[in-house]
């Protein structure tokens, strides 16, 4: 795992009126073991890979309680896991990322929603919209409404947080659903402090097991059960789940003097809202507001009395919902429609119908929704003209700057094992022609930005080479698919590979074999060789492959570009027909280096020989042509003014990040681009051989009128 | 600001804390990797440990991944005791008008956060870091693609209550420490954090880890911040100045006697560059061809223009002159200088040895260059003809640092005395003449299209393919633009010579001036 988290783990055992201080996602898993939970699971990705993370550095901590940890295939098996819950009293939760992981769960999802739930279960859902996503923009919204699962979106501080997971457990025992908790970036990252309780052992657990397997055929998902399952969701669950948000006052109500106006607003996006008020001069920094709000932690299902509580009376509202369809603002308007209340309601026209709310957003929606409703005894022109004022220094910063600063993407890391391989793809094409790019989800989709600009289309995770059956016989050229080892066992291995093999496709997928799910924080797969507890899995791509049938399979280092060049080309080429795959072999260099590191610092320590290796440019002999970025795009290949007045250009420069990948000597190689580059060996603790040949080298070429021996003399 | 009155359980006597009608807003933009999060900590934990509310939170995004990336930090600066249960509402979304401390890890993310309305005169402090990592389009343009940040730094200066600007990555590597451990510093510095320095010097011990070169960088970073540094100088130059003396001799009394005192370092220059690349009569050779240009621009007002038209010429020429073949690569990589440079570049001790291995791939091409040319002209043609030029180039891993890998480089540098009989001599000087028969041309036009053929000269550079085709779009430039123009009677070349050049140094294939020529030649 690219991060440890044993340290903070250990405030996992804070018991009843202990502080806890940490990340969100810690949280959440505290509020897990004090609600007691038999079962977790889940599949990583961004931005909850840090709650499998954790549970995975918690596993003592788990088997003290008997809870079991699942780090499932990938989202659709977390969801089954959830299986659980229907016959027996067992509380579970189980995480993955966004729309995109629900999608992938749906099929589960649906089935268990149907069924219903005897023990509590739980659905932790890190948001990946707006900034820093990095993911198709879509709301869960739609999946809690279609599949009728409560849909929780708490004030994003750790006491509600926490709140929220214990009382949606009772949520979900309450009315026999499964409940998803929403939460954004910002709330998954968020650093904060609360009061704990002491863990709580399940009733049943690894440590008191079950003894009566329960059938009930009304649980099962085929006629007639299924008709009856949809009845009670509406006629038993919905009522049942009403009466417990009413009750346990999950929604709340924030007064507010001047209350012929009002603010409705999901949980998440309470804070910025208040913030916003407090700008305007409207509220206080404690959230003291001079116009109501009212804070809906349950989204889904919406409580209409309680709208029509807090709408009456009110000339106008404003709904602050973030994304689209507006789904809580329709449902508003016929709350209000049905008890025959006029308030206006406000929401996507004063305020973005896509696109994420942000300090700004928030900002001038409020500031309009003041401006043109008049609430009595605010002063609508201050109001406007703070947020004139504010939008007015954006508009001279960008008179100042001029153009727009470059954009900074993300991409490969230092040495990264996946930006050869494009730099061979593009290698290949000069050769082959273009050639259409199946992409798929992982590090290498950074290969569609600069300087690769590779891959046409991303339909989703594992989904490269399924996604290449439909264009792939339109193309005189062969197409290319990429997978990650992650993508692989996640649904690669089926949808695309046997897939193509069943259908006789004539094809090329490349696939990435890193070790792990290295865009998500290095979790273990299969292939890893080890899983999440560190125990041999003796599992591996080749024989999967071979099993479903695969007979064309080539292994090449990622770092031997030629070799990638021509095998690749042979396979772009070759009069073989059907599915050819390559393995890219290449450990992730971010776990690489975070083995050698110490192992390397250790062994100087200690006196051992150790080689440091670093690539270099000899800035007299670049040109400044910078075609070695443009093959490569590493982040510690970089340029800097040349010394020389002669050229004007900057000139390539290797900085102190690099790695020694090697890449640059093969690219110079294989793309024959230019002998500038060199790279340098310097051996620390020498051996007396090592000092005698040196000391002979310097000799020599100080003879031949080359280097002084004066730059440090070797003993 | 409401007072009120609260009994500390440390003292004796009661005390009276203001509360704060507003937390505290920091936003930190960092790159990838650079540990902002720890940053993030440190400032974090600081703010607990003296009790205060504090929350932050991140879009850490792709982190790793040497993206642009953000912390969000808002501290309440006082104790949640004192607040008899209230407690502040903290965001989660840095707002613009907002924010107290800007802090920037590096010079275009000042920028950008400039740009996003988050420093405002009113209110923010802004500590930026000067120094540039470049983002991948600025490093991937075939020319010069860096941004200018000049307006950067107007910007920050004019948008923020005060800037403090420093080159951090420079203060981090004298202290040996990492960029984040001096911003730390800068902030403490600025007087803008509610935190004690020895409590943040103290968060910093208990990291555990580098603790004393993080603790040297932070208070580098808090003495220059604390001193309001705003030093931008130390940004590095985008374009070399150093004056070179020539040797006494012949030359150098020429080019005193005949060159005006503006143009003399470029010169120089120019004329050290061609004797130590070929010998004396070459820069005889340079300085024969830059007479004319230097009399044109005499007498064409270049006093007034700094003789700019004489600089840029003998720039073009000297570097075209001493053009990257395979002698002058094997020269530079057996110069005196060169392994002492790579071991201090490598911060190697002095006891440990240095190996280094140079990537050479010579093929066809490099052979040629130092054949006669009835020897290499039907070789080169064939290979051309049958797509072969590529086809014989053999890698080799060079051990320069070695006795044979020494020796071999050592020999083919010897080869200077023959590159005058060699194939590639031949080829250069005659695109060269060329080329300064349509600079003369072009400055009997007008001194501006003068300049843009001059500029044309900087298509001609690289290695092997790329070399060929920059020599080739010149050729192409002269023959289907400069020439026919300079023969008749040419409207806006200038204009046209810089588009057609421009779109040479677009994209390395060459559609852009396929295109570009077809409207130009059409015209």
């Amino acid at each position: 795992m690219e991060r440890s988290f044993k340290k903070e783990v250990q405030s996992l055992r804070l018991g009843d009126g202990d502080t806890f201080h940490g990340e969100g996602i810690l949280a959440v898993t505290k509020a897990l073991l004090q609600s007691g939970v038999s079962y977790v699971g889940g599949y990583q990705g961004a931005p909850i890979s840090h709650l499998m993370d954790v549970l995975a550095d918690a596993q003592g901590i788990l088997d003290e309680l008997g809870v079991h940890l699942e780090t499932c295939a990938n989202e659709a098996g977390a969801a089954a896991m959830l299986g659980a819950s229907i016959n027996y009293p067992l509380r579970g939760a189980v995480t993955w990322k966004a729309t995109v992981g629900t999608n992938v769960a749906s099929d589960a999802l649906s089935n268990l929603a149907s069924a219903g739930v005897k023990g509590g279960a739980l659905i932790v859902v890190g948001e990946d919209y707006g900034e820093g996503a990095s993911i198709i923009q879509e709301r869960s919204h739609a999946f809690a409404m279609k599949s009728q699962i409560w849909l929780l979106d708490p004030r994003p501080n750790l006491t509600t947080i926490v709140d929220m997971v214990e009382q949606g457990f009772q949520l979900s025992e309450a009315s026999s659903t499964p409940v998803m908790l929403e939460l954004r970036i910002r709330a998954c990252h968020v650093r904060g402090s609360f009061e704990t309780k002491a863990n709580r052992q399940p009733e049943f657990s690894r440590r008191n097991v079950l003894e009566n397997p329960d059938f009930d055929y009304g649980k099962i998902c085929l006629p007639p059960s299924t008709y009856a399952q949809e009845k009670q969701k509406i006629d038993v669950r919905l009522p049942a789940a009403l009466d417990f948000i009413r009750e346990h006052q999950l929604n709340e109500f924030f007064d507010g003097d001047k209350d012929d106006v009002g603010i409705i607003v999901q949980g998440g996006h309470y804070n910025g809202v208040v913030r916003a008020l407090q700008q305007l001069g409207l509220a206080n920094v404690f959230g003291e507001s001079q116009i109501p709000i009212y804070v809906l932690n349950v989204t889904y299902p919406l409580v209409p009395d309680e709208f029509v509580q807090f709408c009456a009376g009110k000339k106008a509202v404003l709904i602050v919902e973030e994304g689209q369809p507006d789904f809580i603002e329709q449902a508003a308007h016929s709350y209000l429609r049905k008890a025959d209340i006029n308030t206006t309601i406000v929401g996507k026209d004063v305020l973005p119908m896509a696109g994420e709310y942000v300090a700004a957003v928030l900002q001038e929606g409020i500031a309009k929704f003041v401006e043109g409703t008049q609430p009595a005894g605010v002063d609508t022109s201050t109001v406007v003209d703070t947020v004139a004022r504010i939008s007015g220094y954006k508009a001279k910063a960008a008179e100042l700057l001029g153009e727009p600063v470059p954009p900074r993407p993300p991409g490969f890391c230092v040495g990264c094992p996946e930006r050869p391989v494009f730099s061979a793809m593009k290698l290949v094409e000069q050769e082959t022609g273009p050639f259409h790019v199946s992409a798929d989800i992982g590090c290498h989709t950074f290969s569609t930005l600069p300087p690769f600009n590779m891959g046409n289309t991303v339909l989703g995770y594992g989904l490269g080479l399924a996604s290449s059956t439909g264009v792939g016989p339109n193309f005189g050229n062969r197409v290319v698919s990429i997978m990650g080892d992650g993508g692989f066992w996640h649904n690669g291995l089926t949808t695309g590979v046997a897939n193509a093999i069943f259908n006789k496709d004539d094809s090329v997928l490349m696939i990435f074999n890193n070790g792990y799910t290295s865009a998500t924080g290095a979790q273990h797969i299969p292939s890893t060789g080890t899983n999440a507890r560190l125990e041999p899995t003796g599992q591996d791509i080749v024989s999967a492959l071979k099993g479903v049938g695969v007979k064309w399979i080539k292994r090449v280092r990622t770092y031997h570009v030629s070799e990638m060049r021509k095998v690749l080309g042979d396979a772009m080429t070759t009069k073989e027909g059907g599915l050819k795959v390559i393995i890219a072999d290449g450990e992730c260099m971010l776990a690489v280096q975070r083995k050698k590191k110490p192992v390397d610092r250790k062994a100087v320590a200690d006196g051992d020989r150790v080689v440091r290796s670093r690539f270099g440019v000899d800035e007299a002999c670049c040109t400044g042509d910078h075609s070695c970025v443009r093959l490569s795009g590493c982040p510690s290949l970089t340029i800097k003014s040349s010394g020389d007045p002669l050229k004007s250009d900057p000139v390539a420069h290797v900085d102190e990040g690099c790695v020694a990948c090697g890449l640059c000597g093969e690219n110079a190689h294989a793309a024959t681009l230019c002998p500038s580059f060199y790279r340098a060996d310097v051996v620390q603790n020498p051996t007396a051989f090592d000092r005698m040949v040196e000391r002979w080298r310097r000799r020599y070429i100080s003879w031949l009128g080359g280097s002084a021996p004066a730059t440090g003399d070797v003993a | 600001m409401s007072v009120i009155e609260q009994t500390d359980t440390s003292a004796q006597t009661p005390v009276v804390t203001e509360i704060p009608e507003a937390p505290v807003s920091i936003l930190i933009a960092a790159l990838g990797g650079e540990g902002g999060g720890l940053l993030t900590d440190w400032v974090v934990s600081a703010a607990e440990q003296e009790g205060f509310i504090v929350q932050s939170t991140s879009i850490p995004g792709l982190a790793q991944r040497t993206g642009a990336t953000t912390y969000f930090v808002e501290i309440f600066p006082t104790s949640a005791s004192a607040l008899n249960g209230r407690l502040p509402v903290l965001t989660l979304l840095p707002n613009p008008g907002d924010i107290d401390i800007m802090v920037a890890s590096e010079l275009l993310e000042a920028g950008r956060a400039i740009q996003n309305g988050f420093i405002t005169p009113d209110k923010t402090t802004l500590i930026a870091s000067t120094h540039r990592v470049y983002a991948t389009i600025e490093k991937a343009a075939m020319g010069d693609g860096r941004t200018d940040t000049t307006r950067i730094i107007a910007a920050a200066g004019e948008m923020s209550r005060e800037a403090i600007l420093f080159d951090m990555g420079k203060v981090a590597l004298e202290s040996g420490s990492v960029i984040n451990s001096v911003l730390l510093g800068a902030m403490a510095g600025s007087g803008r954090l509610p935190m004690k320095r020895e409590t943040l010097e103290g968060v910093i011990r208990e990291g555990g880890i580098a603790v004393e070169n993080n603790l040297q960088g932070f208070a580098a970073g808090f003495d220059l911040a604390s001193a309001k540094t705003s030093d931008i100088s130390s940004s590095e130059p985008r374009t070399a100045h150093k004056t070179t003396v020539l040797s006494p001799g012949a030359l150098a009394e020429r080019v005193d006697r005949e060159y005006p005192g503006p143009a003399l370092a470029m010169v120089n220059e120019g004329v050290a560059r061609l004797i130590e690349y070929q010998d004396a009569a070459y820069a005889g050779l340079f300085l024969d061809r830059l007479d004319p240009v230097r009399d044109f621009d005499q007498a064409n007002g270049g006093e007034d223009s700094g003789f700019e038209i004489t600089i840029e010429a003998a720039r073009a020429l000297a570097h075209w002159m001493a053009y990257e073949d395979v002698i002058r690569v094997a020269d530079l990589k057996t110069r005196p200088d060169r392994l002492p440079r790579i071991r201090s570049d490598l911060k190697a001790g002095p006891d440990e040895p240095v190996v280094v291995i140079d990537f050479l791939k010579p093929g066809l091409e490099e052979f040629c260059s130092i054949m006669p040319g009835f020897i290499a002209r039907p070789l080169i043609g064939w290979a051309t003809r049958n797509n072969k030029l590529d086809s014989f180039n053999f890698g080799l891993h060079v051990t320069t640092s070695g006795v044979f890998g020494y020796s071999m480089m050592r020999f083919l540098a010897k080869l200077k005395g023959i590159r005058r009989i060699g194939h590639r001599y031949a080829s250069e000087q005659a695109l060269i003449e060329r080329w300064l028969l349509s600079v003369k041309g072009a400055l009997n036009l007008d001194r501006h299209t003068g300049m843009e053929v001059i500029a044309c000269a900087r298509l001609v550079k690289g290695y092997g393919e790329t070399h060929r085709r920059g020599s080739s779009n010149l050729a192409r430039i002269l023959g289907e633009l400069i020439e026919p123009a300079l023969a008749g009677s040419p409207t806006a070349l200038a204009d046209q010579v810089s588009k057609a050049r421009n779109s040479a140094l677009a994209d390395s294939s060459c559609a852009e001036l396929d295109s570009t020529m077809a409207t130009l030649i059409t015209k």
